[in-house]
């Protein structure tokens, strides 16, 4: 009966729920009604929360096995260029702001984007950060090796165009977090090989510097680079969408 | 409310719309140098399908000799400068390519002056950034100090070894090549130093980034048939 007294009440002939428990209930609800907008809006709320922890020189870095592997485009003819490289490690995801800044503290970038890749920075730049942390920038095998493993796939996830698009509708670069995109995944797991940032390589081609796998803009509308595309950058220009990872 | 006192109020509410229509451009500038009745707008027809033209919205054309440009905001000297003045500023000429944000591009040798030029007379403040750019066609935009003082970057008044045509920014439009066209305002107007940065009008109300580089894509040159090409992002020299 006392628990009745608690949960139930008599009034005018009517059961209804006591005030406490009606107050439970509402309570009950609101926490629901929270938790459902928290879920919902998660993978949107998780880079801004991500941005507020300190961030450390990334020590992920993903161990490419020594041996061939198809680079560049397939021939007509069905001819594959095969290419032995060496063992080596590279950098999971691309380097930071809050990192880039950790070796060069004169840098400044935008509050609150710390995790977003490092831009607007020259060749010397990239290789003198490399350097700092006994790394170096990839060759254009190397970089091409991580992002698409030993097969020849033509996309780091496979053969196959990601019909979503990496980028939002937007005519200028917009950066987020890096590894926001968990499609944009290489066989060895290294990420953000196909959108994102361009990224800055070793090598050379007609007198520039080559840079690799970012996002391609048309009109205001965005496509995955192939694991072959390449751009190639005067090493004297910075832009806001070329950044760069480090081998070692 | 009676029914007159309603019609009044009415047209006391039109008349004042009226003014509020007619009242920016003028006021902009505090001169009168609009002329004829001809607009000025966006057009892709005749010889401009090999250059297209973009305003935001139509203007009446200039009259040069009355055109004052109103350079305002952050400066220690500022002052209103005739295209006469204007081209008598050391002179830069520059070839170089226009790329819109919608796909086409378009070349054309360019001569102006560097902003530094302007700078020595009316001595931006130290904690000037950027300058706003206000133009005929109501458009605004506004771009930082270093892009502004880049190598690549001039305030033209002349295109191709000819005065500037209204459809291409008459009197005086900025040149920006590794931006997107709509980083480069026409028929400017006034150019406010400004001391903390601001949007211009694409970034307002469309999905245009504000600083406008151009990226790595697909170019379609008006002057190669439109044949798609890739471009590795910045300027397209050639």
């Amino acid at each position: 009966m006392q628990s009745h007294a608690i949960l139930f009440k008599y009034k005018n002939n009517h059961l209804s729920l006591s005030p406490v428990c009606q107050r439970t209930v509402v309570k009950a609800g609101l926490c629901l009604i929270t938790l459902a907008l928290f879920l919902c809006y998660f993978p949107y709320l998780s880079p801004a929360l991500a941005d507020m922890l300190p961030v450390p020189i990334s020590e992920e870095m993903i161990e490419i096995p020594e041996g061939p592997f198809l680079m560049g485009e397939k021939a007509e003819s069905g001819d594959h260029n095969i290419v032995v490289l060496e063992r080596y490690t590279i950098d999971r995801f691309e380097v930071s702001n809050a990192e880039f800044k950790i070796v060069f503290p004169a840098y400044v970038y935008p509050a609150g984007k710390e995790r977003h890749p490092v831009s607007f920075i020259r060749w010397r730049e990239a290789q003198g950060y490399c350097e700092a942390l006994g790394k170096r920038l990839p060759s254009a095998a190397e970089w091409e090796k991580a992002a698409r493993g030993t097969d020849g796939r033509v996309y780091p996830w496979g053969e196959k165009r990601n019909r979503n698009k990496p980028h939002p509708p937007f005519s200028g670069m917009v950066k987020r977090v890096v590894g926001f995109n968990k499609k944009d995944v290489s066989p060895f797991g290294v990420r953000d090989m196909a959108a994102s940032v361009w990224e800055w390589t070793a090598d050379e081609a007609k007198g520039k510097k080559i840079a690799r796998g970012g996002v391609w803009n048309q009109h205001l509308d965005y496509e995955y680079s192939r694991t072959t595309d390449q751009i190639e950058v005067d090493a004297d220009r910075r832009y806001i969408f070329l950044g760069f990872r480090c081998v070692r | 409310m009676g029914r007159r006192s309603f019609i009044r109020r009415i047209i006391i509410a039109l008349a004042a719309l009226g003014v509020s229509w007619f009242r920016p451009t003028k006021a902009l500038a505090g001169f009168n140098f609009w002329r004829g009745s001809e607009y000025v707008g966006k057009t892709r027809e005749g010889k401009y399908k090999h250059f297209y033209i973009q305003y935001y919205k139509s203007f009446k054309r200039i009259e040069g000799e009355s055109w004052r440009l109103k350079v305002s905001g952050a400066c220690e000297n500022p002052q209103n400068f005739s295209l006469e003045v204007l081209k008598k500023l050391p002179r830069q000429t520059q070839v170089s390519r226009i790329k819109c944000v919608e796909c086409w591009s378009a070349k054309a040798e360019w001569e102006g002056f560097r902003l530094a030029a302007l700078d020595a007379i009316v001595r931006p403040l130290p904690d000037a950034v950027g300058v706003l750019f206000r133009c005929a066609d109501t458009y605004i935009e506004y771009l930082p100090l270093d892009d502004l003082h880049h190598t690549r970057s001039l305030l033209v008044h002349s295109m191709n070894a000819a005065p500037l045509s209204d459809e291409h920014g008459f009197p005086l439009r900025m040149i920006i090549p590794y931006k997107y066209g709509y980083k480069s305002p026409k028929a400017i107007l006034e150019m406010e130093y400004l001391s903390q940065a601001e949007r211009g009008t694409w970034n307002r109300i469309g999905p245009y980034s504000v600083d406008g580089t151009i990226l790595p894509g697909y170019d379609h040159p008006l002057d190669r048939e439109k044949k798609r090409r890739k471009i590795s992002g910045g300027e397209i020299f050639d």
